[in-house]
């Protein structure tokens, strides 16, 4: 049976949790964006040192959990002098992991541009930052947006991974109100509304953006 | 005049271009001819800076001519096969891109030369079409008038009209004839007849990464013995 009172009685708190899940997702998409972004431009370059750094740092990040790399952050860093809040280890740690998958999207749509573009591109005088900067990059990303798009709607989710460490996020709001009241059913009915809204709205805006760029092409 | 001697370029020791040896004047058409891999569009490439090669000299003029430097200082053009334009852009904003990143000049100033570029180019009615929405014809016109944004003063053409429907020809042999009535230097790679036909140009046929003969087309066509192998060349073309 759902208990509409409880969720009700629930709501300022769950909003609470909501804010700091959707502050986790925007740092972690800002990290893993521009990282992302100059590691998978980065990856074309022609020395071999750029791009065996960035395939190891893929390779570390894609093939250990999210779970375990927010924990390492969190809990090792410290022996290490470095000390970072539950709020930032969560996000640092998730947009490290947001940023190995967002360079593969953003290398796969730099190849996605013809070669002839460059070439054309050379011979015109551009430089090759202007190169990058004007022709390469807003074609790169063009490409990329379905994929980046499917990274940042799942980075909302993988927020709800910062409960590991005690941050007050909609997850653990969630755990919390459940312990308390042992009503599982309504609070997580409620909980999973709120992150399908967050990200169908997310998912809306990106299908728009992506048409707008198709009408332009 | 633009001089070419003794270049050379190997790839995995087999030689692309060998000790090749060429002039030509301002205002004139040079075409290059011969069978495929024969080093005609790695010479344009090379001349445009797009590839390295590995002896040989360039002088324009006079004052020798460094290849590392002929992109930015626009002594050299280049038009592609398949056009390469920027699909991202309009068709204005592939010249004004070019000349407000390329010359360094403010937006409105490259605008109006881009205006004037479109419409030599009978182009100015598609100045906003994205370039996927122009036809082949109105890609290629666009090349060339990207090309002609940076004013250069040499022009490379690689097969200009292999990707254009047959009946273009025509067309493409006039804007090439007018590149060369504005004293440019055109240097072009073909394989259609119908192209050479309507060009009044300087023949030069390679084999092997060489030119192994070379001559006006008016006078290889009138004395064909002097030309045996052009005559023969451009009989199986």
């Amino acid at each position: 049976m759902i208990d509409f009172t409880l969720i009700w009685d629930s709501l300022p708190s769950l909003m609470y949790g909501t804010g700091v899940s959707l502050q986790i997702a925007f740092v972690a998409a800002f990290i893993g964006l521009t990282l992302g972004s100059i590691f998978g431009l980065a990856e074309t370059s022609s020395s071999r040192l750029v791009t065996f750094a960035i395939g190891t740092y893929v390779t570390l990040f894609r093939g250990t959990p999210m779970l375990v790399q927010i924990l390492f952050v969190y809990y090792v860093l410290p022996q290490f002098g470095l000390s970072v809040a539950p709020f930032w280890a969560a996000s640092i740690a998730i947009g490290l992991n947001s940023c190995a998958y967002i360079s593969q999207i953003i290398r796969t749509g730099i190849n996605a541009v013809s070669k002839g573009q460059i070439e054309a591109a050379h011979t015109l005088g551009f430089t090759r930052i202007k190169t990058l900067r004007y022709i390469v990059f807003p074609q790169a990303v063009r490409a990329a947006l379905p994929a980046l798009g499917n990274e940042l709607i799942t980075l909302v989710k993988d927020s709800s991974l910062a409960s590991i460490i005690g941050v007050m996020e909609l997850s653990k709001e969630a755990s919390i109100i459940r312990s308390r009241t042992y009503d599982a059913f309504s609070i997580l009915l409620a909980v999973s509304i709120i992150y399908l809204v967050l990200t169908a709205t997310l998912a809306f805006c990106i299908k728009k953006y992506e048409m707008r760029m198709k009408a332009y092409a | 005049m633009l001089k070419v001697s003794q270049l050379c370029k190997t790839i995995k020791s087999k030689p692309i271009l060998k000790d090749l040896d060429f002039e030509i004047d301002h205002g004139k058409i040079a075409i290059f001819l011969g069978g495929s891999g024969v080093g005609k569009s790695t010479l344009l490439r090379v001349l445009n800076n797009l590839e390295e090669y590995d002896c040989g000299s360039f002088d324009l003029d006079g004052i020798e001519l460094k290849l590392t430097h002929v992109n930015h200082t626009h002594t050299v053009g280049m038009v592609f096969q398949h056009f390469n334009l920027f699909e991202h852009l309009s068709a204005e904003d592939n010249i004004i891109l070019t000349l407000t990143h390329c010359k360094g000049m403010e937006k409105e100033e490259a605008a109006g030369i881009a205006n004037r570029l479109l419409k030599r180019y009978e182009l100015q009615d598609n100045a906003k079409s994205m370039v996927c929405n122009l036809s082949g014809g109105q890609k290629q016109r666009l090349a060339i008038a990207r090309t002609l944004a940076v004013d250069p003063k040499i022009i490379c053409l690689d097969e200009p009209t292999s990707a254009l429907d047959p009946r273009l020809t025509g067309q493409v042999a006039k804007y090439i004839t007018e590149l060369a009535a504005e004293n440019r230097i055109v240097l072009l790679t073909t394989h259609d007849t119908n192209l050479l036909e309507q060009l009044d140009a300087h023949l030069f046929l390679m084999e092997g990464g060489s030119i192994i003969e070379s001559g006006l087309k008016s006078e290889c066509l009138a004395k064909a013995g002097s030309y045996p192998k052009l005559n023969n060349f451009l009989k199986g073309f």
